[in-house]
């Protein structure tokens, strides 16, 4: 579950959240030059605490026989409360997911019904994409979860990038052998990769395009793939962030999943 | 007339066609081995049905809390006292078994599946087929074992193996989800591959543990003798007030259904094979008597009574159908001894899985089914003589000898 709790920080920093980036930190973990890994990482996660951002992302799920596009729209606070809502094609629109903490609902406006989702459907792929419902809803525990180290450091187009190694505690709920993170000294992560307990690289998520998106650095297109099937693949672009906006609680609750706002 | 006498006749007309009442003792010793065989592996069958059933975590007895099986989660729990022991001799128990048993999921890198997680204590796991089963890898060591055993067919689907990391979340008592990661200890290995796929286990404080609570859900009591079973569910109610008392024909009413039509199968085979055997059993007295007419005609006006006649052709049947059964039995039984363990049907490993039965057909011959056998053959022997011996009464003497 570690793992996981890092995948899925990582898809909720890059996807819901959007938040990594912070400029802010760049600076301060530069001057140190090996920052402890798990101030790395640390630094990256707590900037999400606490803010709140409003994006609007194309998601790209990509099959050897088909290819799909869709819109979203997201809103987040904090690491805890997520909304993310279809907006195309017209047949998933306004179909929705909602996180509080690690309780997730999804609501079909087709069936008109909010399911709370079992756990044994949060590792299903989330809406057929590459990504589980778990990927969506971890909270992180990165941190206890795992051993952390810097394995290396190089400097690549002026940035210091990190790469960190997180091998599991032997009684954690984390299914992966390890998992390394590639961070940049701006908390850009660059890509992260998930491990088989052979320590054979299984599935992995890339950046591949960072850009200045609300006022910040961060990765705009991301990709997610399995490494055994490189033609299965799910990208996320983000088009619009907006950082520390208002929102208000009751875009957090199940009432507001289904009416989408409109009541 | 002295029935040495008309033992003497009766014998002698048999043997006065050695090829024709030889062929009809060869179809009496086929259908009375067949049907021996085929008794005693149905036996087999319906043995090892019930006792895959009762070993399934079962047991003769289950006591279960009020609910859980409509609704099996740890809420459905209860408490058992830490000295308990059944009330019951011990030469009736083979063993009892307290477990927790809760519906997860188990997860590896490669694959999620859904399955059954049991706590168990190993040592009273000798009752059931998780204390019996084969192993590679390591077994669970005790209660607190913090590792797992899972089915091998559960590491293919998951892509893992022995000293991996599986992920296992589960309902806690609290109602919120627990997971935690598990080292496989070792691989567990039973005919077929469903009960493989369905059944996680670890020690059973580890479990307790994990959900939060210090609970039993199922408790199993294995008895030596079925027999026994009534009495003891009985006490068992009694001693268990608020909780469900069920055996094992109510847990798995299919294998129960199976095994009492197991019973009924015994005497289906037995008509099929007897009802044809009888036809030529018949055919061959009628034919026999037809072509002594004269001769029984000349007895009758001898004055021989119509009773001696009759006598005479249910002997001939009889002594026919005696050593046909005999024979018969001898044969089956050879059969069945080069048999020996059994008919190994593990290429079929999937379909007899569907029906709770083990992978190897093993006769069991049992002195009640040979005896039943032989009984009713002999009656069927006395009861095939009797048109045969009608015709011959309704033989006129005159009309005989005139011919």
């Amino acid at each position: 579950m570690q793992f996981y709790g890092v995948r899925m920080r990582c898809a909720v920093l890059m996807m819901l959240c959007c938040l990594p980036p912070m400029a802010a930190g760049a600076d301060e973990t530069a001057a140190i030059p090996v920052p402890d890994a798990y101030d790395i990482i640390a630094g990256a996660i707590d900037l999400n605490r606490g803010l709140t951002s409003y994006s609007e992302m194309s998601m790209f799920v990509h099959r050897p026989e088909w290819e799909r596009s869709s819109s979203l729209v997201a809103w987040t606070r904090g690491r805890e409360d997520a909304l993310i809502r279809f907006t195309a094609p017209a047949k998933d629109a306004g179909s929705a997911t909602l996180k509080q903490g690690d309780k997730m609902w999804t609501y079909t406006p087709k069936l008109n019904r909010t399911i709370r989702l079992p756990f044994s459907l949060m590792s299903q792929s989330w809406a057929g994409s590459d990504f589980s419902y778990n990927d969506l809803s971890r909270t992180d525990n990165l941190l206890t979860f795992y051993s952390l180290r810097v394995a290396n450091v190089e400097q690549i187009d002026g940035h210091t990038v990190y790469t960190i190694e997180a091998v599991p505690h032997d009684d954690a709920p984390v299914v992966w052998g390890k998992e390394e993170w590639v961070v940049r000294d701006d908390h850009v992560l660059i890509s992260q990769t998930f491990f088989d307990q052979e320590f054979e690289p299984l599935k992995r998520m890339e950046t591949l395009e960072i850009k200045e998106l609300g006022g910040r650095m961060m990765p705009t297109l991301m990709r997610m793939w399995k490494l055994d099937e490189p033609d299965h693949y799910t990208e996320i672009e983000y088009k619009v962030a907006v950082f520390d906006l208002p929102l208000e609680d009751r875009m957090f609750t199940t009432f507001y999943l289904q009416s989408g706002g409109r009541s | 007339m002295p029935l040495k006498l008309l033992l003497q006749l009766s014998t002698r007309n048999i043997l006065r066609h050695k090829r024709r009442n030889g062929l009809l003792l060869a179809a009496i010793i086929v259908a009375v081995g067949a049907v021996t065989v085929s008794n005693s592996l149905i036996r087999g069958m319906q043995y090892d049905m019930a006792d895959a059933a009762v070993s399934n975590l079962t047991g003769h007895v289950k006591i279960l809390a009020e609910g859980y099986r409509d609704d099996p989660n740890i809420d459905k729990n209860f408490v058992l006292a830490e000295n308990w022991q059944p009330d019951v001799a011990a030469e009736e128990l083979v063993g009892w078994a307290a477990r927790v048993r809760v519906p997860a999921v188990i997860m590896s890198e490669r694959g999620t599946r859904g399955i059954q997680f049991v706590g168990i204590d190993p040592d009273q796991e000798d009752i059931s087929f998780i204390g019996q089963a084969a192993y590679d890898g390591e077994r669970l060591t005790d209660g607190s074992d913090g590792r797992v055993v899972i089915g091998r067919a559960l590491a293919e689907q998951l892509e893992t193996t022995v000293g991996r990391r599986l992920v296992i979340i589960t309902q806690g008592a609290d109602g919120l989800n627990r997971e935690a990661g598990f080292r496989i200890a070792g691989l567990y290995d039973t005919d077929g591959t469903s009960l493989e796929k369905i059944f996680v286990f670890t020690g059973v404080n580890t479990l307790q543990k994990m959900v939060g609570a210090d609970v039993f859900t199922e408790l199993s009591i294995r008895l030596v003798r079925e027999p026994f079973l009534f009495q003891f569910k009985t006490s068992m109610i009694e001693f268990f007030t608020g909780l469900e008392v069920l055996d094992w024909r109510e847990l798995e009413p299919q294998a129960a259904a199976m095994f009492v039509f197991a019973d009924a199968a015994i005497f289906i085979w037995f008509f099929i094979m007897m009802g044809a055997l009888i036809f030529g059993l018949v055919n061959t007295l009628i034919t026999s008597v037809m072509e002594r007419v004269r001769e029984l005609g000349m007895l009758r006006a001898v004055g021989m009574r119509p009773k001696s006649v009759i006598v005479q052709v249910v002997l001939e049947s009889s002594i026919l159908m005696f050593i046909g059964v005999a024979c018969g039995l001898i044969a089956g039984w050879l059969f069945i001894l080069w048999l020996g363990e059994g008919i190994d049907l593990s290429r079929f490993a999937e379909g007899m899985d569907a029906f709770g039965m083990r992978t190897t057909m093993r006769p069991i011959p049992l002195a009640g089914d040979m005896l039943l056998v032989a009984g009713l053959s002999l009656l069927f022997g006395v009861l095939a003589s009797l048109y045969p011996a009608w015709r011959v009464v309704k033989i006129k003497p005159l009309e005989a000898l005139r011919r």
